[in-house]
């Protein structure tokens, strides 16, 4: 039997992430996955990742995916693919379908890395061709690059119902809806606004009342519920629809660890979870969970969980002693509970703070409808009024990031030692009008303002990433937060050097009376 | 093992007739139906129907049966176990399965 | 249904373009791509017709996972589409039931 210091099941983030560390030690090392590509769902993730620079933010997530593959091929590590991991028994030994066989190979020490399934919504219709998961279609259109359908509804306001519907509208669909049981908006609101100004409406406390079609999705009914779940009779809506996608939370992917005898408990919400010590050690010496297998957060999180089983795999056989265990194990904790702050955070989970750690009240308007109402957002530190061009950071909740902080060559924006912190604008630093900041961000919500470019005219820069590219000249409308048209914007200028990563930056001149609405611009039909 | 209690009677609820297990093809209401005959976790359901035990092993619809269950019988849904995890993890074929390859 | 240009992505990798059939029916798809992603931009929804109740399915998780999408590829049953790449001259077929023949274990 093939034996290995190290085993990992899934070569997804955590797994790739623990893989490299443990071959960083002098580990030998073997990665299995059931999928023909490495990289997990990292590779469908097409947006900019949040955090700060220890963890990769606002570098988007299928290149991370490359350089984590990279880095595990340059250290030696073995990566097999369409190589499902069967079963894990007594004595680590794992059972690996490999073409028409099955294999057997043992692991001094084993990572389990399987990651995460959605969840599913049952509701009438629910079986018809054109319902899936959120997931499903983010792989259709971002892997497969073919879109899921023409007009969609998504079911969930959480992160991955709010990126997936931004990614929708990226790919040239219609997203006719975002509908929500819960009364709030579940994902970052940041998330929330930039889909309504693209003109999505968001229903809060609805849900799905049946999928409509024979053959395949032809449209979708949506209802208001009450306190207990029930649709309220009268308050069904229609929308013409050939998509639903369902994006209602993910499931630990627990099953190899059960196999294995490893000791689960009951996290409530979290679902059946394994004991894990800080490490990620399992109640079975020698075998780690690491990611999304031992309760659900974001990728940044995983490749943080991974490095830290990978080294106490590392350290388990001998490979890193003690000391560099705490020492590196210390760093990484460090930049793992940098990103477990905030309103978001795995223990804040189910709470609705209405003040921010600063004391602003968080909008109600963006937690129901999923953009700040134009009177509330003067009051927020980041939108300041100032001559010449200048930032406006509609950045109002306590989420883990600062790229803008160190975006800003001149040093105008700070969010401080603790990334969570609402970025406050230095009125005395000088802006250049640079776009850094507008193109770092990656909840996109920095825009560039400049209140008088003479002529009674104002010029309002708007992270952009859709195609066809505007050029200058062209005429369109601008929207506001909630999507509605404000006023007519003229494209002054449209930049999309290498450096922004594809955040393109539109400059657009709009009546000076508007430069504090307009937020999105769409071109004259 | 779930304490065996009387539950009140079964009544018909409008969405009885959904399926819940895609790959079997088993209804909200054939779940319902079972716990009332005395299938008082998600094992027993699963030997009892089938729900959970298709092509995709309950992936998809391990949650949603076990919501069902606990609703019927009146308790939350940590009191219920998972469905147990056996290999193999993956659909795989009795061939596949009896071409097993030991040593290198 | 095909996203030839992308803002994030730019244009999709070169692929080669084969004929694989559908039912008996020629068409065309890019080597490599999933079965399912080929049939999606044909404007193929059902891919299978259920054992019990008769009715359509299509592409639900995309990752391997559900098993909704399986159809008939080249003569065996139940195979995942959304994640066997296609090839020049795959044949796919709509699945009834669980079983490669329509009446066998099935429909």
């Amino acid at each position: 039997m093939k034996r290995y210091d190290l085993i990992v099941a899934g070569a997804g983030p955590a797994g790739l992430s623990a893989a490299a560390e443990a071959a960083k030690c002098g580990m030998r090392v073997a990665v299995f996955d059931e999928n023909a590509k490495p990289g997990g769902q990292l590779f469908k993730q097409i947006h900019k990742f949040f955090g700060s620079k220890a963890h990769k933010a606002k570098i988007r997530g299928f290149n991370i995916g490359s350089e984590l593959l990279a880095e595990a091929e340059r250290l030696g590590v073995e990566v097999f693919l369409n190589a499902p991991v069967l079963g894990l028994y007594d004595g680590r030994e794992i059972l690996v379908r490999i073409g028409d066989e099955t294999r057997h190979y043992k692991g001094d020490s084993i990572i389990v890395a399987t990651g995460a399934s959605e969840n599913m919504l049952a509701f009438p219709g629910w079986t018809l061709p054109g319902v899936m998961g959120a997931g499903a279609a983010q792989t259709m259109m971002n892997i497969n690059r073919v879109r899921p359908g023409s007009r969609v509804l998504m079911l969930g306001s959480g992160n991955v119902g709010l990126v997936v519907g931004f990614q929708l509208l990226q790919a040239g669909c219609e997203v006719v809806a975002v509908a929500d049981a819960a009364p709030r908006v579940g994902g970052y609101g940041v998330h929330a606004a930039k889909l309504a100004r693209c003109g999505v409406p968001f229903y809060l406390s609805h849900t799905i009342v049946r999928a409509e079609g024979s053959d395949c999705v032809t449209g979708v009914t949506i209802g208001e519920v009450d306190s207990g779940w029930s649709v309220i009779p009268g308050t069904e809506k229609h929308f013409d629809a050939d998509t639903i996608c369902i994006a209602v939370g993910l499931s630990s992917a627990t099953g190899l660890l059960k196999t294995a005898g490893c000791e689960m408990e009951d996290k409530g919400p979290f679902g059946r979870l394994p004991v894990c010590d800080e490490y990620g050690q399992t109640s079975i010496t020698g075998i780690y969970a690491c990611g999304d297998v031992s309760g659900i957060e974001e990728a940044s999180s995983a490749m943080i969980e991974g490095r830290i089983s990978g080294a106490a795999a590392a350290n388990y056989l001998g490979f890193l002693p003690d000391a560099a265990l705490k020492a590196r194990a210390g760093e990484l904790e460090q930049a793992l509970e940098a990103l477990r702050e905030g309103m978001f955070a795995p223990k804040n989970r189910g709470k609705i703070p209405d003040k921010t750690d600063e004391g602003f009240d968080v909008s109600m308007s963006l937690l129901t409808r999923g953009y700040l109402d134009d009177a509330e957002v003067a009051g927020y530190p980041g939108v300041r009024s100032a001559a010449g061009t200048h930032p406006v950071i509609e950045c109002t909740q306590n989420i883990p990031c600062n790229p803008c902080q160190d975006a800003c060559p001149k040093g105008c924006i700070t969010v401080g030692e603790n990334i969570v912190a609402l970025p406050q604008i230095d009125a005395g630093a000088e802006c250049i009008g640079c776009g850094l900041c507008v193109a770092s961000c990656s909840g996109q919500a920095i825009f560039l303002v400049n209140e008088d470019i003479g002529g009674g005219l104002a010029s309002v820069t708007i992270p952009y990433e859709f195609l066809p590219a505007p050029k200058p000249g062209d005429t369109g409308v601008c929207l506001g937060r909630d999507g509605k048209p404000v006023c007519p914007g003229e494209v002054l200028e449209f930049k999309s050097p290498p450096a922004f990563d594809k955040t393109g930056l539109l400059t657009v001149a709009v009546p000076q009376a508007f430069c504090g609405r307009a937020r999105f611009w769409k071109r004259e039909a | 093992m779930t304490e065996r209690k009387l539950l009140s009677d079964l009544v018909p609820q409008p969405d009885d007739d959904m399926v819940v297990c895609r790959c079997e093809e088993i209804t909200k209401g054939e779940i319902r139906r079972a716990v009332h005959d005395g299938m008082f976790n998600i094992h027993e359901a699963r030997r009892f129907l089938r729900c959970g035990m298709g092509l995709c092993q309950g992936q998809t619809c391990g949650r949603l049966v076990k919501a069902i269950i606990a609703r019927e019988l009146g308790i939350s849904q940590s009191e219920l176990d998972d469905a147990t995890g056996r290999a193999p993890m993956r659909p795989t074929e009795m061939r596949i399965i009896a071409s097993e390859v030991f040593g290198e | 249904m095909r996203i030839e240009n992308h803002p994030i992505l730019g244009e999709p990798e070169d692929a080669r373009e084969v004929f694989f059939t559908f039912d008996g029916k020629q068409i065309k798809g890019r080597e490599g791509e999933p079965i399912a992603a080929a049939l999606r931009a044909n404007g193929v929804l059902t891919h299978r017709y259920t054992k019990k109740l008769g009715l359509p399915r299509g592409v639900f998780c995309a990752i391997g996972r559900c098993t909704d999408c399986v159809m008939v590829v080249n003569g065996r049953p139940n195979v995942r589409t959304c994640v066997t790449p296609l090839a020049e001259g795959t044949a796919v077929e709509t699945q009834y039931g669980a079983a490669a023949r329509r009446g066998e274990a099935g429909k």
